[in-house]
C-alpha cells in the first residue's frame, strides 16, 4: 500500500502507524458526533463520551461490537441497580458515586471471570484501558440520572451507544483508513463540515418527529 | 411533502434558537440573573416587580449547622439557587400537628428537620445544578393556589410561561402540574401545556407531556380551552418589564398567580424551551421574525403589538365554527357606488336598525346625485295615519320606481317629526373583506356621529362583538 509521503515521514520519525491512523480518525469521529447532534438531534453525553467509547469499542477488537456493547450495557444496568440500592442511604454525592463505580468494577470483574470460565477467552483477555473507560462512564450516567432523571439518562446512554457503534464502523472501515493514510489532507474537510454545522439553523430530524403532529395544524 | 417542509419552516428549532436568538440577544449579565434565582429576586424587587418573598438563605455548612429551624413558618418552599427544570424543590404545606420540627408535604409525607438538613446538603453538593457545581439553598414563601386553577392542577401550582422578544410578548402557555409530573409544572415530566391567545388571555389548545394533543384533563370532563386567565394584562406587562430590566433580549418569564398577591414572577429563563409551540399549535420562528427589528419604546407599546399580532385565534375559531365573521360595534367599511366609486367610512353596526342607511352627501359622492335631485321633485303626501302607510307605499312605488333607474324604492317612516319619505338606492358594502349588495336608505345624517349605520338586513353573515 502506498501511503502519503507525509505519513511515511511521520512513521519514519518513530510514531506508530496505528497512532497516526487513530489521531487522523479522531476529527472524523468528533465531526460525526457533531453531525448527530445538530442535524439528526441525537444528543448523547456530550462529545467526549461517545468519542472515547468509539475508541474503546475499537480496542475490544476482534470482537469489538459484541463484547463492547455487552460491557457497556452491563455498566448501565449495574449502575442503575446500585443507584437504586444507594438511594435510601442518603449519602453525599461523591462517596455515593465512589461506591457505585466500585460495584460496577466488581461486576465487570465477575463478568470477565464468567467469560473465562465459559471459554470466551476474547472477553477475559480484554485489555484494561477500554474496560476502565467503560466503567468510569458510570459516573457520567449517574450524574445525568440525578440531574435529568432516569429516563433521560437511559435515553442519552442509548444515544451514546448508537453514535459510538456508528463511529466504530466508520473507523474500522478499512477503505476509509487507507484513504486517509493516502490523502491525509482530506481531514481538513471536517473543518468545513463543522463550520457549516456550526451555522446550521434548520430543524433537526428529531424535531421534525417531535413537531410532526402540529405541522399540519400550522396555518 | 414539500408543503410539510415549507410549513415546518415556521417552527423554531434548537439550532436556530441557540444561534439566532440566544447567542446574539442574551448577554452574560442577563444569563447570570436567569441562572441565579436569588439574584433574579433581588433585581426584580429593586424594579418593583413582584416575586415570592425570601424567608432565609443558607450559603454554607456553618450556616446550615447554626440555622435556627424554629424560625421557619408553617409553610414554605426550599429551593436550590441554581436548580433547573424544577428539580430539587421541596414544598411543605403545614406543620405536622403537635410538632415544631416536622412539616407535611402535599402528598402527606412528613418532612423532618433531618430531611431538610440532608436536602440542603445535597443542594450544596450541586445535585440539582447544571454540571454539579456547588450551590446554595434558600427558603421562600409558598404561593397559594388560585381557586380558579384548583380543579385543573394536581398538587402543585400552575404557572404561565411568556416568551418575550424585543419587548413584545410573542407566545404564552399555561402549565398545569399533573399526577405524572408529580406536581411540577414541567412538560418534560408530563405536565399539561395549554396555549394562550395573547390578546384575550384565554386558553386555546393543549398538549400533555411531550406533545400529545388533548382537549380535556385526562380522566375528567374538564375542558382545557376557554379558561380565562385573570390579571392577563398585568402578566404581560410584568413579562415585558422583566425582559427590559434583565438585559435578556429573548426571554421566557415564568409567572404564577398567588391567591392573595396576584401575579408574581417565579423565575426568568434565558433558554426557554420549544414545547410552547406544541401547546399553541403555532411556530415561534414565524412570530419572532415578525417582531424583530421593530422599535418598541414603551412596555405598553410592546404589549399592544404582541396582543394585536398574536391574538384573535379564538375569534378565528368562532368564525370557523359559525361560518360567520366577527366584527365590532363600529367598523371601517367601504361603500361601492356607481361606476365602481369607492368611499371608506367608519360605520356604526346597529343591530337595532332594520336596514342600512347612509348620509345624503355620501350618496351624492357615490354618483347618486341625479336620482336624489329627481327624488326632490316628488311631492310629499299629506300626513296620513299609520294604517294607510302601506297603501301609500305601494302607490308611490308603482308611480315613481320606473321613473328613474337608480330609484329602488320609496319608504315612509313615522318619527318624532311626523311622516318622512326616503329614497332607497342600491350599492355594495365591503365589510371585513366581504362584499354585500345592499339596498340602503338615504338620509341626512350630517348632524349625527356616524355617516353610515349598518342594519340587520345586511348583517346576516356577521356576529357582533361589542367589546371590539
Amino acid at each position: 500500500m502506498q501511503y502519503h509521503p507525509l505519513i511515511n515521514f511521520i512513521v519514519a520519525s518513530g510514531v506508530p502507524l496505528q497512532t497516526v491512523a487513530l489521531l487522523l480518525m479522531l476529527p472524523i469521529v468528533v465531526t460525526l458526533v457533531a453531525f448527530f447532534r445538530q442535524v439528526i438531534g441525537i444528543k448523547a453525553f456530550g462529545i467526549y463520551t461517545p468519542s472515547i467509547i468509539t475508541f474503546a469499542l475499537l480496542a475490544f477488537d476482534p470482537n469489538g461490537i459484541k463484547y463492547g456493547i455487552a460491557i457497556f450495557i452491563a455498566v448501565i444496568v449495574v449502575g442503575t441497580l446500585s443507584r437504586l440500592l444507594m438511594k435510601k442511604f442518603r449519602l453525599l454525592y461523591l462517596p455515593r458515586v465512589a461506591i457505585t463505580v466500585s460495584i460496577v468494577s466488581l461486576a465487570i470483574l465477575f463478568i470477565l471471570v464468567i467469560g473465562g470460565m465459559t471459554q470466551r477467552t476474547g472477553l477475559a483477555a480484554v485489555s484494561i484501558f477500554p474496560l476502565l473507560i467503560m466503567i468510569t462512564q458510570a459516573e457520567k450516567y449517574i450524574a445525568t440520572q440525578i440531574e435529568k432523571g432516569s429516563r433521560v439518562a437511559l435515553i442519552l446512554a442509548l444515544e451514546t451507544l448508537i453514535i459510538s457503534v456508528v463511529g466504530y464502523f466508520l473507523i474500522s472501515w478499512h477503505a476509509l483508513t487507507t484513504l486517509i493514510l493516502q490523502y491525509p489532507w482530506i481531514i481538513l474537510f471536517t473543518f468545513v463540515i463543522n463550520f457549516s454545522l456550526g451555522k446550521w439553523t434548520g430543524l433537526r430530524v428529531t424535531e421534525y418527529l417531535r413537531f410532526r403532529k402540529i405541522i399540519r395544524h400550522l396555518q | 411533502m414539500f408543503d410539510f417542509f415549507k410549513q415546518s419552516n415556521r417552527l423554531l428549532g434548537m439550532n436556530a434558537r441557540n444561534l439566532e436568538y440566544i447567542r446574539p440577544h442574551n448577554r452574560k449579565r442577563g444569563m447570570e440573573m436567569a441562572d441565579s434565582k436569588l439574584l433574579c429576586k433581588r433585581v426584580l424587587k429593586k424594579n418593583s416587580l413582584a416575586a415570592p418573598a425570601l424567608i432565609a438563605k443558607i450559603k454554607n455548612r456553618e450556616e446550615l449547622e447554626a440555622f435556627d429551624w424554629n424560625t421557619l413558618p408553617d409553610s414554605f418552599a426550599l429551593k436550590p439557587n441554581r436548580g433547573f427544570g424544577g428539580e430539587g424543590i421541596l414544598v411543605v404545606y403545614a406543620r405536622k400537628k403537635g410538632r415544631l420540627d416536622a412539616w407535611v408535604k402535599a402528598d402527606g409525607a412528613i418532612i423532618t428537620v433531618e430531611d431538610l438538613h440532608a436536602h440542603i446538603s445535597n443542594i450544596f453538593d450541586g445535585s440539582f445544578s447544571l454540571a454539579n457545581s456547588p450551590d446554595i439553598a434558600f427558603f421562600e414563601e409558598r404561593l397559594k393556589l388560585l381557586k380558579l386553577f384548583k380543579p385543573y392542577s394536581f398538587k402543585g401550582i400552575p404557572d404561565i410561561r411568556v416568551i418575550v422578544f424585543n419587548r413584545v410578548p410573542v407566545m404564552a402557555m399555561l402549565r398545569l402540574p399533573t399526577r405524572a409530573s408529580d406536581g411540577k409544572a414541567n412538560l418534560q415530566q408530563g405536565a399539561i401545556g395549554v396555549g394562550i391567545d395573547l390578546a384575550t388571555g384565554t386558553t386555546t389548545t393543549a398538549i400533555i407531556g411531550k406533545g400529545h394533543i388533548i382537549e380535556y384533563i385526562p380522566g375528567t370532563r374538564l375542558v382545557l380551552s376557554g379558561i380565562k386567565i385573570p390579571y392577563w394584562k398585568e402578566i404581560l406587562r410584568m413579562s415585558v418589564e422583566a425582559q427590559t430590566i434583565s438585559g435578556l433580549g429573548f426571554l421566557g418569564a415564568d409567572i404564577s398567580i398567588d391567591r392573595d398577591r396576584g401575579p408574581v414572577i417565579l423565575e426568568l429563563n434565558a433558554r426557554p424551551g420549544l414545547s410552547i409551540q406544541l401547546a399553541n399549535l403555532a411556530g415561534l420562528k414565524d412570530r419572532l421574525k415578525r417582531v424583530s427589528g421593530l422599535k418598541i419604546k414603551t412596555t405598553e407599546r410592546g404589549m399592544r403589538v404582541g396582543m394585536n399580532l398574536f391574538g384573535g385565534e379564538i375569534e378565528e375559531e368562532i368564525e370557523e365554527l359559525s361560518g360567520k365573521r366577527v366584527i365590532g360595534s363600529t367598523e371601517k367599511i367601504k361603500l361601492i357606488g356607481k361606476d365602481g366609486k369607492e368611499i371608506e367610512v367608519e360605520a356604526k353596526i346597529d343591530t337595532g336598525a332594520d336596514s342600512t342607511s347612509i348620509d345624503t352627501e355620501l350618496a351624492k359622492e357615490l354618483g347618486f346625485g341625479d336620482v336624489l335631485k329627481f327624488f326632490e321633485t316628488i311631492p310629499k303626501p299629506l300626513s296620513t295615519n299609520r294604517e294607510e302607510l302601506r297603501v301609500l307605499s305601494d302607490e308611490y312605488d308603482a308611480k315613481y320606481r320606473s321613473a328613474h333607474s337608480d330609484l329602488q324604492a320609496i319608504t315612509f317612516t313615522y318619527s318624532a317629526n311626523g311622516l318622512s319619505m326616503r329614497p332607497k338606492i342600491e350599492i355594495s358594502l365591503l365589510i371585513d373583506s366581504l362584499t354585500i349588495p345592499a339596498r340602503v336608505t338615504v338620509v341626512d345624517r350630517a348632524s349625527l356621529e356616524y355617516p353610515v349605520i349598518i342594519g340587520r338586513k345586511n348583517l346576516q353573515k356577521f356576529l357582533v362583538d361589542v367589546s371590539k
